[in-house]
C-alpha cells in the first residue's frame, strides 16, 4: 500500500515539476521576445550586411550602391596599407590591445579598492560618492568635444597661437615651484585622472555588488571575531567575484570603444567609397576583442573566478 | 627616614601603576582592542588622504570651469584673474542658456532619457532574468549573441541601421531611440543584460525554490521576489541608462533626432561654437555684451565650457538624490537567518 502511495506522490511531484518547467519555458520565451526581435532586426541583419560589405568594394552612385567582389582585399588593406596622419590602423590596434591588457588589472584593483572605501561609513560619504560619479558624466563625447574645444574652436585657437586658457603647469611655475616638481605633479595628476575617468563605471558596479552582499554574513563574521581585512577576503571578494567578470568585459569594451581604433573606423566610414574597408576594420576589431575575452575566460576558469558560489 | 619612606612610597606607587598598565596590556582582550583601534585609525587616515586627494583631482578642472563661468565676459583673458573672478557676473550663464536653448533642450533631454531608461530597464531585466534563472536548451548560445552585441562597435552597424530606419521613415523622430531601447538594442543594452544576469545569478536559489513551493507562478516569482532583491542592479542600470542617453551624441546624430523643434542638449553642445553668433544675433543677446568681447576667440571657448557645465549640472543634482538608493538597496534581503 505504502509503496504505491509513494509512487503516486512521486508521479504527482514529477508532473508538477514538469508543469513548472513548461511554465518556465513559456515565460522564458515571453521575457526574451523583445530582445529577440530587436536582436534580429537591429543587430543581426546590419551585422551580416556589414560582414558582406567587408568582402566587397562599395561605390555609391545615384542609382544605388555598386558592389564588386574584393575577397580579403579589404582586410589586407586595413592591416597593411592603411595610413592616417602619422599612424595607421595596425599600429593603433596593437597599442590599444596592449593598453587594455596593462590597464585592466590596475583598473580592477583600483576600482574595487575605492568601492570598498566608499562603502564604509564616514562623514561626507554622500558628497564623496557624488564627486566620484563626476567622471561618469564627463566621459561623454559631447562634453569632451566641448571642453577640448570643438574643431571650430581648435582652428581659431591655433590661429591665435593660444594653447590653453588654464594651464596648471604655467601657474605652478609662476608661483615659483621647482620645475621638476611641477612636471612630476602634472604628470601624476594626468595619469590619475585617466585612470579615474575610466574607473567611474567600474566603481559604481562594484559598489552596487558589494551592497548586495547579505548583511548577516558580516554580522556573523564580526561575532566570530573576524577583522575587517579577513571579512574583505572571505566575504566581500567571493561575493563580488561574479561582477569582476562584468567589470572586466565592460572595461575591455570601453577601452576599445574610446580608443583611436574606433575613431579610425568612424573616419573611414565617413569616406563614401571606403565602406568596405571600414567594415573590414570593424570585423578585425571585433575578432581581437573576442580573442582577448577568450584568453580571459580561460584564465577565469583556471582561477575559478566568476562562478556564483551559491550555485555550487 | 621620613624622606626615605616618602621615596619608597612613590616608588611603590609607580611600580603599582606600572603593574596595572602591564596587566591591562597583558589581557588578551585589550591587546585585541588596541590592535583594532590602531588599525582602524590607520585605515581612516589612509581613506581620508586617498579619497580627499582623488576628489581634488576630479574636482580641479570643474572648479576651474565654475570660476570661469562666473567671471564677467570682459575678463575672459584677463591675466590677472586666475581663480577668483574680479567682476562677478552671471552673463556667461545667460549667454549659454540662450545659445543652448537650454530650458527647452533640458526638458526634451530629460524626457528622452527618462523614457528610454524605463524601456531599457524593462527589456534588459527580462532578458537578464531569462539568461540567469529561466535557462533552456540553447540559451547559452543566445547569451553568446548578447556578448557579441556588447563587443561590436556601433560604427559597424550604424550604416545599415540608418538605412533600416529610413525605410520605415523613423529618421528625425525620437521614437527611433525608444524603439531601439525597448527592443533591447539601445545604448550598451548588452552590458545591462549582463549586469542583470550576474545579479540574478547571485541571488540564493532558496528564494526561488521557496516561492515555487508556496505555489507562486514564474511571473510572480520574478515580479514579487527576484526583482525587489535585485534593486542594486535596477538602480545601477537605471542610472547608467539615464546618464548614457543624456550624454549620447552618437545615435542621436545618426538618427537625426535633435531638430530645431526638438533640440537636445548634447547636439546643442556639440554645435555650440558654430551657433554662438547666430543665436546671439537672433535673440538680441548680442546687446548684452560689447563687440570687443564677442570678437575675442577665447570667448567662444568660455561659452562652450560654461555650456558643458550646464549640461552636467542637472545630472549631478539628480545623482545626489539617487545615490541614497545605493545605500539602502539590499538591506532588506528576503532570507535572513
Amino acid at each position: 500500500m505504502s509503496s504505491t502511495a509513494n509512487k503516486t506522490i512521486q508521479i504527482k511531484k514529477s508532473k508538477a515539476l514538469k508543469g513548472y518547467k513548461r511554465e518556465k519555458m513559456i515565460w522564458a520565451v515571453i521575457f526574451l521576445l523583445p530582445w529577440a526581435i530587436g536582436f534580429l532586426l537591429f543587430f543581426l541583419i546590419p551585422f551580416l550586411r556589414s560582414l558582406y560589405y567587408s568582402f566587397y568594394t562599395l561605390e555609391p552612385t545615384p542609382d544605388g550602391i555598386i558592389t564588386t567582389w574584393n575577397g580579403i582585399g579589404n582586410y589586407l588593406y586595413a592591416l597593411n596599407q592603411h595610413v592616417s596622419g602619422n599612424t595607421s590602423f595596425r599600429v593603433e590596434l596593437v597599442n590599444t590591445s596592449l593598453d587594455a591588457i596593462i590597464n585592466i588589472p590596475v583598473l580592477l584593483i583600483f576600482s574595487l579598492f575605492i568601492a570598498v572605501m566608499l562603502n564604509m561609513k564616514f562623514k561626507g560619504r554622500a558628497i564623496v560618492r557624488a564627486i566620484f560619479f563626476i567622471p561618469v558624466i564627463l566621459n561623454s563625447a559631447a562634453v569632451t568635444s566641448a571642453l577640448g574645444g570643438g574643431e571650430a574652436i581648435a582652428a581659431i585657437l591655433e590661429e591665435q597661437g593660444v594653447s590653453q586658457i588654464f594651464d596648471l603647469e604655467f601657474y605652478l611655475l609662476q608661483m615659483g615651484a621647482m620645475p621638476w616638481l611641477v612636471t612630476f605633479i602634472v604628470g601624476l595628476i594626468d595619469r590619475i585622472y585617466v585612470i579615474l575617468s575610466m574607473a567611474g563605471v567600474p566603481i559604481l558596479l562594484f559598489l552596487a555588488s558589494i551592497q548586495s552582499v547579505p548583511k548577516h554574513l558580516y554580522e556573523a563574521a564580526k561575532i566570530e571575531g573576524a577583522t575587517g581585512y579577513e571579512s574583505f577576503w572571505l566575504i566581500t571578494l567571493p561575493n563580488v567575484s561574479p561582477h569582476i567578470v562584468t567589470v572586466t568585459v565592460y572595461a575591455l569594451v570601453d577601452t576599445f570603444l574610446t580608443s583611436s581604433v574606433s575613431t579610425l573606423i568612424s573616419d573611414e566610414l565617413g569616406k563614401p567609397n571606403r565602406w568596405g574597408e571600414s567594415a573590414a576594420m570593424a570585423w578585425i576589431y571585433v575578432s581581437i576583442i573576442i580573442l582577448i575575452l577568450l584568453v580571459l575566460a580561460v584564465f577565469a576558469k583556471a582561477f575559478k573566478i566568476g562562478g556564483s558560489h551559491y550555485e555550487n | 627616614m621620613k624622606i626615605k619612606n616618602f621615596i619608597m612610597q612613590i616608588v611603590n606607587r609607580v611600580k603599582s601603576i606600572k603593574d596595572r598598565i602591564k596587566k591591562y596590556f597583558d589581557k588578551p582582550r585589550t591587546k585585541l582592542v588596541w590592535k583594532r583601534n590602531i588599525s582602524n585609525f590607520l585605515m581612516k587616515l589612509l581613506r581620508t588622504v586617498l579619497l580627499f586627494g582623488l576628489c581634488f583631482v576630479i574636482l580641479f578642472p570643474i572648479i576651474q570651469q565654475i570660476s570661469m563661468a562666473l567671471r564677467a565676459p570682459e575678463d575672459t583673458n584677463n591675466p590677472a584673474v586666475i581663480w577668483v573672478p574680479e567682476n562677478w557676473s552671471l552673463m556667461n550663464l545667460k549667454i549659454s542658456i540662450i545659445v543652448l536653448d537650454f530650458w527647452k533642450a533640458l526638458l526634451n533631454t530629460f524626457k528622452i532619457s527618462a523614457i528610454s531608461m524605463i524601456l531599457q530597464i524593462t527589456s534588459t531585466a527580462l532578458a537578464g532574468y531569462v539568461f540567469s534563472r529561466l535557462r533552456f536548451r540553447g540559451s547559452n548560445i543566445l547569451f553568446a549573441m548578447v556578448m557579441i552585441t556588447i563587443i561590436t562597435p556601433p560604427q559597424a552597424l550604424s550604416l545599415a541601421q540608418y538605412l533600416y530606419f529610413r525605410d520605415i521613415s523613423l529618421i528625425g523622430k525620437e521614437s527611433s531611440i525608444y524603439l531601439m531601447s525597448g527592443l533591447g538594442m539601445g545604448i550598451r543594452s548588452g552590458i545591462f543584460i549582463y549586469i542583470f544576469r550576474q545579479f540574478f545569478r547571485g541571488l540564493p536559489k532558496e528564494l526561488e525554490e521557496s516561492a515555487q513551493l508556496d505555489g507562486a507562478s514564474v511571473f510572480r516569482t520574478f515580479w514579487n521576489i527576484m526583482l525587489p532583491n535585485a534593486r542594486g542592479a535596477l538602480v545601477t542600470v537605471g542610472l547608467f541608462a539615464f546618464v548614457w542617453q543624456w550624454n549620447d551624441a552618437y545615435y542621436v546624430a545618426i538618427f537625426d533626432v535633435s531638430t530645431e523643434a526638438f533640440p537636445l542638449l548634447t547636439m546643442q553642445l556639440v554645435n555650440v561654437a558654430e551657433n554662438v553668433y547666430t543665436a546671439l544675433f537672433y535673440t538680441g543677446g548680442i546687446d548684452l555684451i560689447g563687440q570687443n568681447v564677442w570678437e575675442n576667440p577665447l570667448f567662444l571657448v568660455l561659452i562652450s565650457n560654461v555650456s558643458a557645465l550646464l549640461m552636467m549640472l542637472p545630472l549631478l543634482i539628480m545623482y545626489l538624490f539617487v545615490q541614497k538608493q545605493f545605500v539602502e538597496s539590499i538591506e532588506r534581503t528576503g532570507i535572513v537567518g
